[in-house]
């Protein structure tokens, strides 16, 4: 009996370990996005150099934070598995190359606008987490912003961004997998008319 | 009245007919559903195009931010009564009671509504529902997605709850006994509205537009997780899906 008391003490004692050792530093998450989004403020929107320089620093600070690999992969559906390399690769840098060029136009938008953080909620998914953040509006009501980060060792990255309850990579998804589906299946549709946005 | 009867059997109408369709085989249904849909949002895309952005683009060009903002509020403000109706409906008694008091002190104080002064310095902040809340806290379910002739992404009940609030809309009753005021009045309110609210969103709208492959799938999207957040209690996380399934259809 003793011994059957002690296994499950073990092993309690065991999984609480697992857990974790699993659980994402929230304390960390919360801070990375408060640096990038202070950084995205200070030394972008707000500081004084050309539009040219705040497109280079923008293109890095966006390329830093966000796991594109990952985002692209998920956001390819179903059809991920059965694009070939070529088309993987070809994706992966388009999409990378549309987001970055959108979101540095979408930035100046934020300019005189702050975030206000609301702590963080947890993820089924195993190391993952979500950041709450609100913005003010001039008028109505606060827009809630939130970024579901992945962490891996000590590096965070965001995977998702979240407006208003619309998940940005799910709707990237139920567009792009409809797509190729009214396109016969083709990837190679999506890619071209993608890199067409780039022009 | 008869008028707005008209469009509430309408909206009724397509409401219960895709909702009905749930007896034919889902896939056709979905397929017909999908036809149907892609028919609206092409007609409505060219409505907009033609009619209602040159006017929004008119609108902006003739007033200026502030203008917009006081006529903005002017118009939400008129909305505080069906906001009330519906807090009541949903056994929201306090609430509601806010928002009449809203309605007063903004329709006086604030200048026809033209400024929130309650949700600034009275602590009354703006709670906006609709007879669509009301109809989902009474546990009807919300159908499948399909759009609206003019108005855009809906479901069965969005619709039915923009009948009912359409119904309830004090500028309706206020000008129902005379028909010349009814004209004059109840249809550039309605106008106006429509403008003001499309003008409020027209630059994001063609931002999403301009970098979209399928603009109407990706309207979808937005409209339907929008909904489903809404919907989530309050502790529950909509946008919590697993992102390592390939398969996985949402």
């Amino acid at each position: 009996m003793k011994k059957t008391i002690f296994t499950a003490l073990i092993t309690a004692l065991c999984l609480h370990m697992n857990i974790a050792q699993a659980a994402v530093d929230a304390t960390g998450a919360e801070k990375f996005i408060q640096k990038m989004t202070d950084e995205g403020i200070e030394q972008i929107i707000n500081a004084n150099v050309s539009k040219a320089e705040k497109q280079t620093r923008f293109k890095k600070l966006f390329n830093d934070a966000l796991d594109l690999d990952f985002i692209g992969k998920y956001v390819l559906g179903r059809y991920w598995r059965t694009a070939t390399s070529q088309q993987k690769t070809d994706f992966i840098s388009t999409y990378r190359e549309l987001n970055t060029k959108v979101w540095s136009e979408r930035f100046d938008e934020f300019k005189g606008k702050n975030f206000e953080f609301k702590g963080t909620t947890p993820s089924n998914s195993e190391g993952q987490i979500f950041v709450n953040t609100i913005v003010p509006m001039e008028q109505g009501e606060p827009a809630t912003v939130v970024w579901r980060v992945k962490q891996e060792g000590n590096t965070f990255k965001v995977i998702d961004i979240i407006i208003e309850k619309v998940s940005l990579t799910m709707a990237n998804r139920n567009e792009y997998t409809a797509y190729i589906k009214n396109n016969g299946g083709n990837i190679d549709s999506l890619i071209n008319n993608l890199k067409a946005k780039l022009k | 009245m008869p008028n707005n009867y008209r469009l509430c059997t309408v909206l009724a109408v397509f409401a219960l007919a895709t909702t009905a369709c749930t007896t034919t085989s889902a896939q056709a249904q979905s397929s017909a559903l999908e036809t149907y849909n892609r028919a609206v949002y092409n007609f409505n895309s060219q409505f907009q195009k033609y009619i209602l952005k040159p006017v929004a683009r008119g609108y902006r060009k003739i007033t200026n931010a502030y203008t917009r903002e006081r006529i903005s509020n002017a118009l939400s403000n008129v909305k505080e009564p069906i906001f009330a109706l519906n807090h009541l409906l949903q056994g929201e008694p306090v609430q509601s009671s806010k928002d009449i008091a809203r309605f007063a002190v903004n329709s006086t104080l604030g200048l026809a509504g033209t400024y929130d002064v309650a949700g600034q310095g009275w602590n009354l902040p703006k709670a906006k529902t609709g007879f669509d809340d009301t109809l989902a806290t009474w546990g009807v379910e919300d159908g499948p997605f399909f759009m609206l002739p003019f108005v855009g992404p809906s479901t069965p009940r969005a619709a039915i709850g923009l009948a009912g609030d359409s119904l309830v809309n004090p500028v309706y009753w206020a000008t129902i006994n005379d028909a010349n005021v009814h004209d004059k009045i109840y249809y550039p309110y309605m106008a106006l509205n429509a403008v003001s609210l499309y003008e409020s969103g027209m630059d994001v709208l063609d931002d999403l537009e301009r970098n979209s492959v399928d603009f109407y799938e990706t309207m979808k999207s937005a409209y339907l997780q929008n909904r489903k957040g809404k919907a989530a209690d309050d502790n529950a996380v909509s946008y919590d899906f697993g992102m390592d399934d390939e398969d996985e259809d949402y």
